[in-house]
C-alpha cells in the first residue's frame, strides 16, 4: 500500500493536496484532486498497456472495489479513481469528474499514439508536446531561385539579405528555405510525418516549376517540445544543487539552461513551470529527458 | 641513427650523432669518447650559402606572448584596476584570458570579441568570489553591446566548463548602495532624505529577501529589484516626509540608475506588503492602499515568514492551520486586491476556509499574458506518405497574367 504512494503522485497535478509525506492522507484525496483531461473520448488508448498489479492498488477510492473491476483491462493507468458510475467505466474512454472542472486540458493527450517509453505506473502522467520540428532533404538538382521566386506565389526571395527561397504551405503549415545547389530545409511542422508530407510538398512545388526534383536523404534534426509541470519552480536551487549542466543567468535570460548529458537535449526551465526541450532527433528522446527532469523539478516545488 | 665505424678507445659500434650545443659531434654511446667533431668557426664560403634561422622556427617564438595576447592581458589588468578588484581576482582573470584564447573558439574570432572576452573571464572570476559585479556594469564599462557579451560569455562558460554560481543578492544589494549619495549631506538634498547606511542595508535586504520568497526575483533581472528595495525602505524609514517622493526623483538624488522594470517590480512588491498586512489584525482598521502600507514595513518584515504564509493561499494543504486560524483569515479591507489566483488552488482555499487567497505564485502565473494552448491533435494521424493532389500544389504556382505583373513591378525585363 505505502509503496505503491511513492509513484503514485506523478499522476497527478501537485496542485493536488496529496502529500508523500503525509499518508495518512489517503483516498479521499486522490479521488478530489484530478485535474486530468476530462475527454478522453477521442482519443484511441488501446495502444496503453493494460493496467498492472501495481496500478490498481494505487487508483483507490471510497468506492474502491467495484472501480478495480471495472479497471482490469479496460482503463490505461492515467485515469484515477473518481468512479461515478460503471457505465462510464466501462467506456474506455471515460470522462473524469473534476471538482474543480479545469480551464485547460493538460496535454495528456499524445500527438500520434506512441507507446511510451516509460511504464505508466513511473511517468509524470504529462507528455511533452511537440512543437516545431526542422527536417532537411536534397532535391538533388540545381535550382534557378529567380524563377522560382517569379513562378510560385508562396516564395519570397531578397538574395541581399539571404540567399534562399522563403516558401511557405498551409496545409500543413509549414516554411522551407530552398537553396540554389537543390537542398531544402522545412520547419515548423508538429509531426515527423507532417514533416516529412511538407517536404514532399514543396517538393512536388518545384517538380511542378519545371526542375528534375528528387527526394533524397530526407532527415529530421531538430525537434522541439513543451511542457507544463503545473508548479512554479526555485530556479536558483536548481542551478546550485545541478551546478555542472545548469546555466542560469537572470540578467540574459529568464529561464534556467539545463544541458542534459543523455539524452543529449537541452532544456529551457522557467520559473511558471513551462519545460521546452529541443536539441532531439528522435521523439523518444524528448520523452526520456522529460521523465528524467521531472523528478529533479518536483524536488524543487517550493511548498511555502 | 647510428653512424658506422668503431670507437678508438673501447672498439664498440654504436656511435651516435649528437649535438654539443651548436656543434655537430660523433660520440660513442658506450664510454662517451668524442669520435669526431664538427667545425667551431665557419669559412667566408661556408657563411655565404648559410641561411640566417627563422625567427617563427627559432624557439624565441614559444616563449614570447602574441600581442593580441598581451594587449588582452593589460586589458584585463586594467578592468580590473577600475573595479578595484582584490589582487587575487587579477591573477585568475588573467589565467582564464589566456587560457580561453588558446581556444579556437576565441583565438580566430574579431578584435571586439576578443576584448569582451576579457572582461567576462573578470566576471567569471568575480562570481565565483561571490562578488556581485553585474554584466550591466561590464558592459557598460566594455562600452559593449549587451547581446555581443552574452554570446562571449554563454560559449566562455561552455569552452572552458566553467561552474558560475549566480549573482548573490546579498552581495548585490550592499555593493549597489554604496554608490548611494544619500547618506552624507549635499547641497540639493533635503535634510529629511538623509538616511543612515546600516538601518537602509537592513532595510533593504529584508525586502530584498521578501521579494525573494515571493517569487519575484526568480527569472527576473537583479538590479530593479534592488532599486524598488531601496526606494521602499528609504521611504519606510521617514514615512512623512518622503511618501511623496516618487521613484524617479528619488534615484535622481541617490545617483542611481533607474531601470524600466523597476516601476512593475514596485508595484509587485507593494501588492504583497499589501496582502501581508491585511493578515495583521492590528493594521487591518487602517483600511492601507499603497501608499500608506510603507509606513508598517518595518512590522511586516519582522514577521514576515509567519504573513507570508498566511496571506497567500498555499499549494499544500498541510500549512493550512486548522479552525483557530479562521477568525484570522476573514476577507480583508476592500482596499485590498485580492480576487486574483489560478481557479484550482483559489476555489479549494476558498471553499475550505472561506477566505479570497490569492496563490503565492510567480506573477507570470497569476497574469498569464497567453490563453492557455489547448492541444490540438490531428482529427487523422497521418503518415507522411499522403498522396499530394495536383489542384493543391497548383494553388501555389501564378498564372501567366500574373507573372507579367510581378516582372513589371521587379523591373525585370
Amino acid at each position: 500500500f505505502k509503496d505503491d504512494f511513492s509513484t503514485s503522485p506523478h499522476l497527478f497535478t501537485p496542485m493536488s493536496p496529496y502529500d508523500l509525506e503525509l499518508p495518512i492522507q489517503g483516498a479521499s484525496q486522490l479521488s478530489q484532486s484530478k485535474e486530468l483531461c476530462t475527454d478522453f473520448s477521442s482519443v484511441d488508448l488501446s495502444f496503453l498497456p493494460d493496467v498492472t498489479q501495481d496500478n490498481k492498488e494505487q487508483n483507490l477510492s471510497e468506492d474502491g472495489h467495484e472501480a478495480q473491476k471495472e479497471l482490469d483491462g479496460s482503463l490505461p493507468s492515467k485515469d484515477s479513481g473518481v468512479f461515478m458510475d460503471e457505465s462510464s467505466l466501462s467506456h474506455p474512454g471515460a470522462a473524469l469528474a473534476s471538482p474543480e472542472a479545469p480551464d485547460v486540458c493538460p496535454p495528456l493527450t499524445p500527438m500520434t499514439p506512441v507507446t511510451p517509453a516509460t511504464t505508466p505506473s513511473e511517468s509524470s502522467g504529462i507528455v511533452p508536446q511537440l512543437q516545431n520540428i526542422v527536417s532537411t532533404v536534397n532535391l538533388a538538382c540545381k535550382l534557378d531561385l529567380k524563377n522560382i521566386a517569379l513562378h510560385a506565389r508562396n516564395a519570397e526571395y531578397n538574395p541581399k539579405r539571404f540567399a534562399a527561397v522563403i516558401m511557405r504551405i498551409r496545409e500543413p503549415r509549414t516554411t522551407a528555405l530552398i537553396f540554389s545547389s537543390g537542398k531544402m530545409v522545412c520547419t515548423g511542422a508538429k509531426s515527423e510525418e507532417q514533416s516529412r508530407l511538407a517536404a514532399r510538398k514543396y517538393a512536388r512545388v518545384v517538380q511542378k516549376l519545371g526542375f528534375p526534383a528528387k527526394f533524397l536523404d530526407f532527415k529530421i534534426q531538430n525537434m522541439v517540445g513543451s511542457c507544463d509541470v503545473r508548479f512554479p519552480i526555485r530556479l536558483e536551487g536548481l542551478v546550485l544543487t545541478h551546478q555542472q549542466f545548469s546555466s542560469y543567468e537572470p540578467e540574459l535570460f529568464p529561464g534556467l539552461v539545463y544541458r542534459m548529458v543523455k539524452p543529449r537535449i537541452v532544456l529551457l526551465i522557467f520559473v511558471s513551470g513551462k519545460v521546452v526541450l529541443t536539441g532531439a532527433k528522435d521523439r523518444s528522446e524528448i520523452y526520456e529527458a522529460f521523465e528524467n527532469i521531472y523528478p529533479i523539478l518536483r524536488g524543487f516545488k517550493k511548498p511555502s | 641513427m647510428a653512424a658506422r665505424g668503431r670507437c678508438p678507445e673501447c672498439g664498440s659500434e654504436s656511435l651516435v650523432e649528437d649535438a654539443h650545443y651548436a656543434q655537430q659531434q660523433l660520440v660513442c654511446a658506450a664510454c662517451g669518447c668524442v669520435v669526431s667533431e664538427g667545425l667551431l668557426t665557419t669559412t667566408y664560403t661556408d657563411e655565404e650559402h648559410l641561411r640566417e634561422v627563422a625567427y617563427s622556427q627559432s624557439t624565441g617564438q614559444k616563449e614570447q606572448q602574441s600581442r593580441c595576447l598581451q594587449r588582452g592581458i593589460r586589458r584585463v589588468q586594467d578592468l580590473c584596476k577600475a573595479l578595484q578588484l582584490p589582487a587575487v581576482f587579477e591573477e585568475t582573470a588573467v589565467s582564464y584570458f589566456q587560457r580561453a584564447l588558446q581556444l579556437p573558439a576565441f583565438h580566430l574570432v574579431s578584435l571586439e570579441k576578443k576584448e569582451l572576452l576579457g572582461g567576462c573571464c573578470v566576471l567569471v572570476t568575480c562570481r565565483q568570489h561571490r562578488w556581485p559585479l553585474t554584466m550591466g556594469s561590464v558592459c557598460s564599462l566594455l562600452y559593449a553591446k549587451q547581446e555581443l557579451f552574452a554570446s562571449v560569455y554563454l560559449s566562455l562558460q561552455q569552452e572552458l566548463g566553467l561552474s558560475v554560481p549566480a549573482l548573490s543578492m546579498a552581495e548585490l544589494v550592499t555593493t549597489h548602495l554604496d554608490s548611494f549619495q544619500l547618506f552624507q549631506p549635499t547641497a540639493n538634498i533635503p535634510a529629511a532624505f538623509l538616511e543612515d547606511k546600516e538601518k537602509l542595508l537592513a532595510r533593504t535586504m529584508g525586502l530584498v529577501e521578501l521579494a525573494s520568497e515571493a517569487w519575484l526575483v526568480t527569472g527576473r533581472h537583479p538590479v530593479p529589484i534592488v532599486t524598488a528595495a531601496a526606494f521602499l525602505a528609504w521611504q519606510s524609514l521617514r514615512p512623512s516626509p518622503r511618501l511623496s517622493c516618487p521613484l524617479a526623483r528619488f534615484c535622481r538624488l541617490a545617483g542611481l540608475d533607474l531601470p524600466p522594470p523597476a516601476h512593475l517590480r514596485l508595484k509587485e512588491l507593494l501588492e504583497i506588503l499589501l496582502g501581508m498586512a491585511s493578515q495583521l489584525s492590528w493594521l487591518r482598521a487602517f483600511r492601507l492602499d499603497k501608499k500608506t502600507v510603507v509606513k508598517h514595513l518595518g512590522e511586516l518584515l519582522q514577521h514576515r515568514l509567519f504573513l507570508l504564509k498566511r496571506a497567500f493561499s498555499q499549494q499544500q494543504q498541510e500549512d493550512m492551520a486548522p479552525s483557530s486560524d479562521s477568525p484570522c483569515q476573514r476577507s480583508p479591507s476592500s482596499a485590498v486586491p485580492q480576487q486574483q489566483g489560478r481557479p484550482s488552488a483559489g476555489k479549494q482555499q476558498q471553499q475550505q476556509h472561506g477566505g479570497t487567497l490569492r496563490p503565492l505564485l510567480p506573477p507570470c502565473l497569476i497574469h498569464p499574458r497567453k490563453r492557455p494552448r489547448a492541444p490540438s491533435a490531428p482529427a487523422v494521424p497521418i503518415t507522411g506518405n499522403e498522396p499530394i493532389s495536383d489542384s493543391e500544389i497548383e494553388q501555389y504556382l501564378r498564372s501567366p497574367e500574373e507573372m507579367q505583373a510581378f516582372r513589371k513591378a521587379k523591373g525585370w525585363p
